[in-house]
């Protein structure tokens, strides 16, 4: 009975560094999304180019959408990455990309400079993001070809992550 | 003067318990719509800033859930009903606090405890007889200290 | 070349403070006098050897020299000279840097200044800085070196952060939390040395007092002026968020600030020896767990600095201190545990023990919200936040107790007191807290958490001056002085106690100011047109112009800003600007604060519309704010005040009665000159 206080090491030991551990390689920031295995939030918007696009439009091909900034630095890289994986398929899904916190102006600019020709939504006030669960950009969604979110990326896209999320929406397309 | 201090003491702080009771026992009020709206901005946080809450952050986000917040508001959601409509969207984590009681409790408790703890340490300490200890003479370091004291005591 | 002495000199630092550790435990152990020397030698090697790559880097940094990699991602060639020296400890690496600087600057002065004496305890003492420095030195020379260098070298960097460049106080908040920070390391090791030896005795207590006060006022200072500068640059109008990192501040502060009150009663009783060991110890690790939370990545927090390789480091070192001390408190335990109760129900001393439920309480909570988010995610993986609503709530009720143990303690006698003399001597006060708080009630104050702060803080006060007021009263009837002289005199020669009247004055002074301006303000959000007004609070602000044009000091940055006019109980005209910097993402507010004793009005501007003129103003009336800092100075000064060295005085022939005031008590033993101004020839030592 008397060595039962050198317990007192572990019991407060143990358990704090097991959570400050845990806390390492994942990033605080991020967040999941509520949207995974629901269905795309329906919107209203209109492009950079002045057309309007609806949800409903959008159904039947698998969608990756991108939320992004001409002020956020990592999406310059994000946006080439975005250009090749336009060119590679293309025409088996469409890329949507929204602008977020920023103004026409400045997104054409960036596009004028970094090029890209999928349509880019303006999201006025950021309702889109809201409903989205955006926390910042850069931020993608893949969305299957039923109209169901599948996949979030937090952060920018990469090649590998681009390959591993659109491969399983491409099956799933050819399977309808 | 003295001897009237205690019980107007005593009278003034029962009829302050009593003035506070009464506010607080009052049928709450309905808050407006605005005071309503700030409550719950109070209580979501911004989604791109670092920890403020919607009300306090001037960020584009924040200025939209505040709009947001409004329009649901007008259209007669509940409060409560607000709420989910946000955390459908970002989860829990758009709370500013956390809704698990053990959350809120935890620390009450363990506050609680320790005082529980050494209040009863205390009393016990008191009830029992202080045990005797022997007169012993001052040492001379005790004395060389008494008067360093005294000669510092100044005229 | 520079960069590489600096380097070099780490690497060399870390040898003699490894050198120093093996030779201060060995020496111990050996009493061999001369391995000793040698190792107190060796600490001042290691600050010189820290010195050197601190003037290297600040060289670097004022030189834009981009070939390392510190300066290629911290500064720029516009980056004007002041900013470009505090840029020191403006990132992870250099921060660093500046923290041993300071470690092994106390090291130092700690075991120079006890170089003679205290022979069973210094040896461990200097062998627990020792291996906290190896430790730092360590860290930067693998994973946080921070003359790393970069090929191909940049011709122009991004500059600092730019919310660090925006106000002069990044000058002066780090430096005073570090100085905070690393001077906790030397109380620290004192317990380490005291649980080994097991000497806890008197002399032993007067050192870790004074070596824990020190820092504390730092730390005080530090969070105030981070407070300050919240204020002053974030544009919200706040001043703590309850984030990670300031929490990371508080926790030891608090953990001190115990101990500062536990001190005087095992100083006084002789008990408490266990306690007093035990909060030291925490104090620290409180720290280091700061250190860790702040460069870990581990928590989201405004301040955070990126995640890096250290996060692993710093936990290990955690784990081993922390370990280490706890392993030493369970194994001395049985023989400095305590059986009885030092006072009284009714005492001086159980109202510091109460205080010290209180503060552990509050540090329990502030750790327990700040690592909530990640515990409810380790446990069940849902990302939940935790943030200043739950703590000022949780909180609350804690700090309201605190304040009026402040009142009720100092006001107890030590040892035991008659529950008549007691009522007696709190009538007055609480009269006067109850008319305090319906004088808030009448100017509009409704919430309980405030209303219940401005009544304790009267009761406090009343209580403080009550106590000032007849010792002052006794001691010029008893030698014919002027009151005031009398007063001041008093004061003197009873520093602890009358710098702890101050500190406490400061203390309620912030809290109520805290609590009247967080529920007095009023708020207007408008957009206007250039000439337009809006009104807040008995203001009319008129916007004038917007100007947009680079900084003189920095044409790098672009700002623009609302030139504004207001009219008032003030009147003149501020500019609230947007800055945008190179490196920023979002433009950085930079609001204009009109300050005054009796209210602060602050002006943001939120958005603007370069193209019609269109601003988005928040204009917020913020009542004695200014009370917050200046609350915050006065705690400073009463600490300081305390502290404060008493002047020896020449020996006079007269003995005066113990019955007027009080004589001035050695800086060693047992404090025997607090006995109560009013009480009957009060015995020079009282109780057991």
């Amino acid at each position: 009975m008397r060595h039962l206080r050198w317990l007192l090491i572990p019991i407060v030991l143990v358990p704090l560094v097991w959570v400050l551990n845990f806390g390492f390689g994942r990033d605080p920031a991020e967040i999941p999304s509520q949207l995974i295995g629901k269905p795309l939030p329906s919107f209203r918007l209109v492009t950079l180019d002045g057309q309007t696009m609806t949800a409903e439009q959008l159904r039947g091909k698998p969608i990756l959408i991108n939320f992004w900034a001409s002020w956020c630095a990592p999406c310059v890289a994000e946006h080439a990455i975005l250009s090749d994986a336009q060119r590679r398929y293309g025409d088996r899904i469409t890329i949507v990309g929204v602008l977020y916190q920023d103004t026409a102006d400045r997104g054409r600019t960036f596009v004028a400079r970094y090029g890209g020709d999928w349509p880019i939504l303006l999201d006025p006030g950021g309702t889109l993001a809201l409903d989205f669960g955006v926390t910042g950009p850069p931020e993608s969604y893949f969305v299957d070809a039923a109209g169901i979110v599948r996949a979030k990326q937090f952060g920018p896209l990469t090649d590998a992550v681009l390959a591993a999320r659109v491969a399983p929406l491409l099956a799933a397309a050819i399977d309808r | 003067m003295r001897t009237l201090a205690v019980p107007v003491a005593a009278g003034a702080t029962l009829a302050l318990v009593a003035l506070i009771g009464l506010t607080y026992l009052r049928p709450p009020g309905h808050p407006t719509q605005a005071e309503l709206a700030h409550q719950i901005a109070d209580e979501l946080r911004c989604p791109d800033c670092q920890g403020l809450s919607v009300a306090d952050s001037p960020s584009g986000s924040a200025t939209e859930i505040r709009t947001q917040i409004d329009q649901l508001l007008a259209r007669g959601l509940s409060a409560d009903q607000v709420r989910s409509h946000f955390v459908d969207r970002y989860g829990e984590w758009i709370l500013l606090a956390p809704r698990a009681p053990i959350a809120w409790l935890l620390p009450g408790v363990v506050v609680l405890l320790g005082l529980a703890a050494l209040t009863a340490w205390i009393w016990r300490g008191a009830t029992r007889p202080t045990p005797v200890i022997p007169a012993q003479q001052p040492s001379q370091a005790d004395r060389e200290r008494v008067r360093e004291e005294a000669e510092r005591l100044d005229a | 070349m520079i960069p590489t002495l600096g380097h070099v000199a780490i690497v060399v630092g870390l040898a003699f403070s490894v050198w120093a550790a093996i030779a201060f435990i060995v020496g111990a152990r050996r009493r061999d006098d001369a391995l000793l020397a040698s190792a107190q030698r060796s600490v001042y090697a290691t600050f010189a050897l820290v010195a050197l790559p601190c003037m290297a880097m600040v060289i670097s940094l004022l030189t834009h020299d981009f070939s390392v990699l510190y300066v290629a991602r911290n500064n720029a060639t516009t980056t004007p000279p002041f900013f470009s020296v505090i840029s020191l400890w403006a990132a992870l690496e250099g921060s660093i840097l500046f923290w041993t600087l300071l470690l092994t600057g106390y090291a130092s002065l700690a075991i120079w200044r006890h170089r003679n004496r205290h022979a069973a305890l210094m040896p461990w003492v200097g062998a627990t800085l020792a291996l906290i420095a190896t430790f730092f030195f360590a860290v930067m020379t693998w994973p946080g070196n921070p003359f790393t260098r970069v090929t191909p070298v940049a011709m122009e960097g991004p500059g600092p952060n730019a919310l660090l460049q925006n106000h002069p106080f990044m000058g002066l908040h780090p430096p005073l939390l570090y100085l905070g920070y690393t001077g906790l390391a030397v109380p620290f090791a004192f317990g380490v040395a005291a649980l080994i030896t097991r000497r806890t005795d008197e002399e032993w207590l007067g050192i870790v007092r004074r070596w824990t006060l020190v820092p504390w006022i730092f730390l005080t200072l530090g969070i105030t002026a981070g407070a300050f500068w919240s204020y002053e640059v974030l544009g919200w109008g706040g001043y703590w968020a309850w984030d990670p990192v300031e929490n990371a501040a508080l926790l030891p502060w608090l953990t001190a600030t115990a101990f500062i009150h536990s001190s005087m009663v095992a100083e006084r009783r002789g008990t408490l020896k266990i306690w007093t060991v035990a909060l030291v110890i925490a104090t620290f690790t409180l720290t280091l767990l700061g250190t860790f939370l702040t460069r870990s990545g581990v928590v989201n927090s405004v301040h955070s600095f990126t995640q890096s390789a250290i996060g692993p480091w710093f936990l290990a070192a955690i784990t081993v201190a922390l370990g280490g001390s706890l392993a030493l408190l369970v194994w001395r335990l049985p023989e400095l545990a305590d059986a009885r109760p030092p006072g009284a129900p009714v005492s001086r001393e159980s109202a510091f023990l109460f205080n010290n439920v209180l503060f552990l309480g509050i540090t329990f909570a502030v750790l327990f919200g700040t690592l909530y988010p990640l515990a409810a995610e380790a446990i069940s993986g849902v990302k939940v936040s935790l943030g200043g609503p739950w703590f000022s709530q949780v909180n609350a009720p804690f700090f309201l107790l605190l304040i009026f143990l402040m009142g009720v303690g100092p006001a107890l006698p030590w040892g035991t007191a008659r529950w008549s003399t007691v009522r007696e001597r709190f009538a007055v006060p609480v009269i006067v807290g109850v008319v305090g708080v319906l004088c808030a009630w009448a100017l509009g104050m409704r919430q309980a958490p405030p209303l219940a702060t401005v009544g304790l803080a009267g009761f406090v006060v009343a209580i403080m001056g009550d106590e000032v007021v007849r010792g002052a009263r006794a001691r010029a009837r008893a030698r014919g002085e002027a009151p005031p002289v009398a007063a001041w005199r008093l004061a003197t020669r009873n520093r602890r106690r009358y710098g702890g009247y101050l500190v406490h004055l400061g203390i309620v002074c912030m809290a109520t100011a805290v609590a009247v301006s967080a529920t007095m303000g009023s708020a207007t959000t408008a957009t206007l047109h250039p000439g337009q007004s809006f009104a807040v609070r008995g203001y009319t602000l008129t916007y004038q112009r917007l100007v947009t044009e680079a900084l003189a000091d920095d044409p790098r940055v672009i700002e623009t800003r609302a030139e504004v006019a207001y009219v008032g109980p003030r009147s003149g005209s501020l500019a609230t600007a947007l800055r945008a910097y190179p490196n920023a993402q979002a433009e950085i507010a930079s609001p204009a604060v009109s300050t005054s004793l009796g209210e602060d009005l602050y002006v943001t501007l939120l958005a603007y519309d370069p193209a019609t003129r269109t601003v988005t103003l928040r204009a917020v009336v913020n009542p004695i704010v200014v009370w917050i800092w200046l609350g915050g100075l006065v705690v400073g000064a009463g600490a300081v005040f305390a502290i404060w060295p008493e002047r020896r005085r020449v020996p006079v022939k007269a003995l005066a009665t113990a019955g007027a005031g009080v004589g001035p008590a050695p800086d060693l033993g047992p404090r025997s000159a607090d006995a109560l101004p009013g009480d009957a020839a009060a015995p020079l030592r009282e109780g057991a």
